[in-house]
């Protein structure tokens, strides 16, 4: 008798097919409902929307959740409780790097930023290092490159890892030189913690993680990015480009240290700027200015801050946000001065 | 036994807080469910993820929502 788990199996590896298949079709499938089924006539304004949006909303989703699928069956090796004992005692420099990097593939959310930084200093892991990786987690995530890589190519996502990465390592390991542990409110040291007995998980148990994880990211998301899509769509049928040019282009040096301020006191997640970046970039912004928007947003946001207070004194607080508000402003001016 | 929710108070803690009180009060369960909010807590646990839930001092969910499925399975309910 087949068991649940084979069938379930087969079942998975259908939808794998059915998935792989609608894809190969798409832009198939986007010129036949725009020009057959709507009757738009090709190169049309409303027909170039309508192309685009129906060949992008599906790429993007099945890209997110098949991205997201891998990220969650990895992530199980990649736990909070196992960066921090791969991490405590490191010495700075390689430790940024590799908390930088675990940041990446770390689940995060700004309600767990407090457990961890206490958990990570409290267990010897440096100042510094620890604050790599609070930079690198939020910042640099599977949804940011799913979404960058499907709407604006493998180029963008690769320089939003790269020079994500690099602001995590930098600042954290500059904050690490500046010696402000003594800035880190003194109830964090007092407080006793002690390494997780860590459950080893079957495969059986991360598939189920890997599924957890689409349906809470790709169920969060999605309406997130089908409005980023019809807004890309929109834009890419009507607005004349360079229309932000003069604005946010790349002769305007002052627009990345504003674009950078703009982006402190709002926040959202990566699926939720997508949206504004698409249509910044749609309308001539130069891309170092909208990344650096985009980082600020992601990165450094007042609730994280609000939180961050209760075991960071203003001191380092600020020298949080400022060193990482530099890093950012760098990205921004590198790359409008050499794309 | 003694089931602790654990998380600064998020929502996510919220809904796992109602997943486990639902399962336990569904099964008759004689549990003590209770929802700790304090980093002590959770830093004692060895739990730097939130939410979690902890059996008896023992951490079986971390950084997740528990689907109903599965704490019945953690608590040993058929």
């Amino acid at each position: 008798m087949p068991s649940r788990e084979s069938l379930r199996f087969v079942l998975a590896a259908l939808m794998i097919a059915a998935a792989v298949a609608l894809f190969t079709q798409l832009q198939a499938i986007a010129g036949f409902v725009a020009f057959r089924l709507f009757g738009l006539a090709r190169g049309s304004r409303p027909g170039a929307a309508v192309e685009f949006f129906v060949f992008e909303t599906p790429k993007v989703l099945l890209l997110l959740t098949g991205v997201v699928f891998v990220v969650g069956v990895l992530r199980s090796y990649f736990t909070p409780e196992r960066a921090r004992r791969l991490l405590a005692g490191r010495r700075e420099g390689a430790g940024n790097v590799l908390a930088a990097m675990f940041g990446v593939a770390t689940p995060f959310c700004s309600c767990s930023a407090v457990p961890l930084f206490i958990g990570f200093v409290t267990a010897g892991v440096p100042l510094g290092v620890t604050f790599s990786f609070l930079i690198s987690a939020p910042m640099v995530n599977e949804v940011a490159l799913v979404l960058l890589f499907g709407m604006f190519g493998w180029k963008v996502a690769a320089i939003y890892l790269a020079t994500g990465l690099g602001v995590a390592i930098i600042a954290g390991w500059t904050l690490g030189r500046l010696r402000l542990e003594r800035h880190v409110e003194a109830w964090v040291w007092d407080i006793q913690s002690r390494p997780a007995a860590e459950a080893s998980k079957r495969w059986a148990d991360r598939i189920v993680d890997g599924r957890a994880a689409v349906r809470e990211i790709v169920g969060k998301v999605w309406p997130y990015v089908v409005a980023g899509i019809a807004v890309g769509a929109s834009i890419h049928g009507y607005v004349p480009t360079n229309f932000m040019a003069s604005i946010m282009g790349r002769d305007a040096w002052w627009s990345v240290p504003l674009a950078v301020l703009a982006g402190i006191p709002l926040y959202a997640n990566a699926a939720g700027i997508i949206p504004v970046v698409q249509a910044l970039l749609g309308k001539g912004a130069a891309l170092g200015t909208v990344l650096a928007f985009m980082m600020s947003v992601i990165a450094l946001s007042l609730p994280e801050m609000v939180i961050l207070r209760k075991v960071l004194r203003p001191r380092l607080l600020v020298a949080f946000v400022g060193i990482v508000a530099a890093g950012i402003l760098c990205v921004g001016w590198l790359f409008n001065a050499i794309l | 036994m003694k089931i602790e929710i654990l998380g600064p108070g998020c929502t996510r803690c919220k809904e796992t807080f109602r997943v486990v009180r639902h399962v336990v009060e569904q099964a008759g369960l004689d549990a003590n469910v209770v929802k700790d909010e304090s980093i002590e807590r959770m830093m004692a646990l060895g739990l730097m993820s939130s939410p979690g839930v902890a059996v008896d001092g023992k951490v079986v969910v971390s950084g997740r929502i528990p689907k109903a499925d599965e704490v019945r399975e953690l608590l040993g309910i058929a």
